[in-house]
């Protein structure tokens, strides 16, 4: 179960929290995905790629539970508020398998990046930082900056691209 | 001020050399990968103590709360240092869940195991060396085996785990070919009473009982 989980725990987990927005219950979702494939393992071919099968429930899971939240009572609260807001603005996502396909895809594109690409592709993407601010946050060359990245999605358009119809 | 990428600079970064070359469902889903990568959730990361968490709850198969319950301890009390299990060979996908059906690995999270055992080798197998943890569910008493040093066996030939009790008699908790990966076994008697734990070289001669050939043995303590 180890090994499943660190093969496939971080991209569970992304898909969850993509639904859910909230770590606690992105946790709880990763939980009942890998307790859920476990129940199911003996009818599973051995011989077949286990990702599409873990995504499918990963996905269940995620909006079972946020069907959960929002049934419950409305609370004062805006941590509550904005998860339901967001889970509302998500739900058409959520429901939309090829989304949550796109997130599980990206985050495993993300994993076969060396530790160096992903951070450069990070602070491009979530920071928003330019070539230059990056090598100022990293104490690195600009030109090590621009050929991480211009090798990071190289790679990652390559992945994306491969992975396209595996998933599904 | 530095001015930040635009959404169309991100979508050309993903394209890379191929942004003139792309497919039309290809082109259609830039916008999307550009705000996923631009969205936190994609990076987010789960807690370290999540991986234990989910073996634990796989071992009982118990529900979320009780466990979200273990987490909130485990986060307020002082950390134990827990056993880092890394597996020798790197997991291909499609074996991963042979391996999850095959060999449940022991857990370092939660209350921790009922009864755990430290095996040592016999002149069998003096470079041997095992360990053992027991945890009582429903279902019975699930033993989580880590042995290093067996070798490997003739086709036809296994090993077999017993539980043995002070008279003498053995019950077979289960048979394995290999100490490569943890072994999960299973009791239904209990080794607060059956408290000798051995593994025995097994012959294919279609005799149940024990050859004899214990390779490695132990006490069973409580946990």
């Amino acid at each position: 179960m180890r090994l499943v989980y660190r093969e496939y725990g971080q991209l569970v987990y992304a898909v969850a929290h993509h639904v859910l927005g909230r770590h606690e219950l992105a946790e709880e979702a990763t939980q009942q995905t890998f307790v859920r494939a476990w129940q199911a393992a003996d009818r599973v071919h051995i011989d077949r790629d286990p990702a599409p099968w873990l995504a499918t429930i990963a996905k269940r899971v995620a909006i079972d539970i946020y069907r959960r939240e929002a049934r419950r009572p409305a609370q004062p609260s805006a941590d509550v508020v904005s998860m339901v807001d967001r889970g509302r603005a998500l739900m058409m996502q959520s429901t939309d398998p090829d989304s949550l396909d796109a997130v599980w895809r990206v985050r495993n594109a993300i994993d076969e990046l060396s530790v160096d690409e992903a951070s450069v592709v990070r602070l491009q993407h979530l920071d928003g930082l330019t070539h230059t601010e990056i090598a100022d946050k990293l104490g690195i060359p600009l030109g090590t900056v621009k050929s991480r990245s211009h090798r990071a999605h190289q790679r990652l358009t390559d992945l994306l691209g491969s992975l396209r119809k595996e998933v599904r | 001020m530095t001015e930040r990428m635009t959404n169309h600079e991100r979508e050309t970064l993903i394209a890379g050399d191929r942004v003139s070359a792309l497919e039309p469902d290809e082109a259609a889903e830039l916008p999307l990968l550009a705000a996923l990568l631009a969205d936190p959730t994609t990076w987010a990361e789960p807690s370290a103590g999540l991986e234990d968490s989910i073996v634990h709850a796989v071992m009982n198969d118990q529900p979320w709360e009780a466990t979200v319950t273990a987490i909130s301890d485990r986060r307020r009390r002082t950390r134990r240092r827990t056993r880092i299990i890394i597996p020798t060979t790197a997991a291909a996908a499609a074996a991963a869940i042979a391996i999850v059906v095959g060999s449940i690995v022991a857990s370092s999270g939660g209350p921790g195991p009922d009864f755990t055992a430290a095996l040592a080798p016999t002149g069998l197998a003096p470079g041997a060396h095992g360990s053992a943890e027991v945890v009582h569910n429903n279902g019975g008493f699930r033993i989580v085996l880590d042995a290093t040093g067996l070798e490997r066996l003739p086709d036809g030939t296994y090993y077999e785990a017993w539980l043995k009790d002070a008279a003498g008699t053995l019950v077979p908790i289960g048979t394995f070919s290999s100490s490569d990966q943890y072994i999960a076994l299973w009791s239904g008697v209990s080794p607060a009473t059956f408290t000798t734990l051995t593994v025995t070289i097994e012959p294919p001669d279609n005799n149940q009982a024990s050859s004899g050939r214990v390779v490695l043995v132990g006490d069973v303590r409580s946990g």
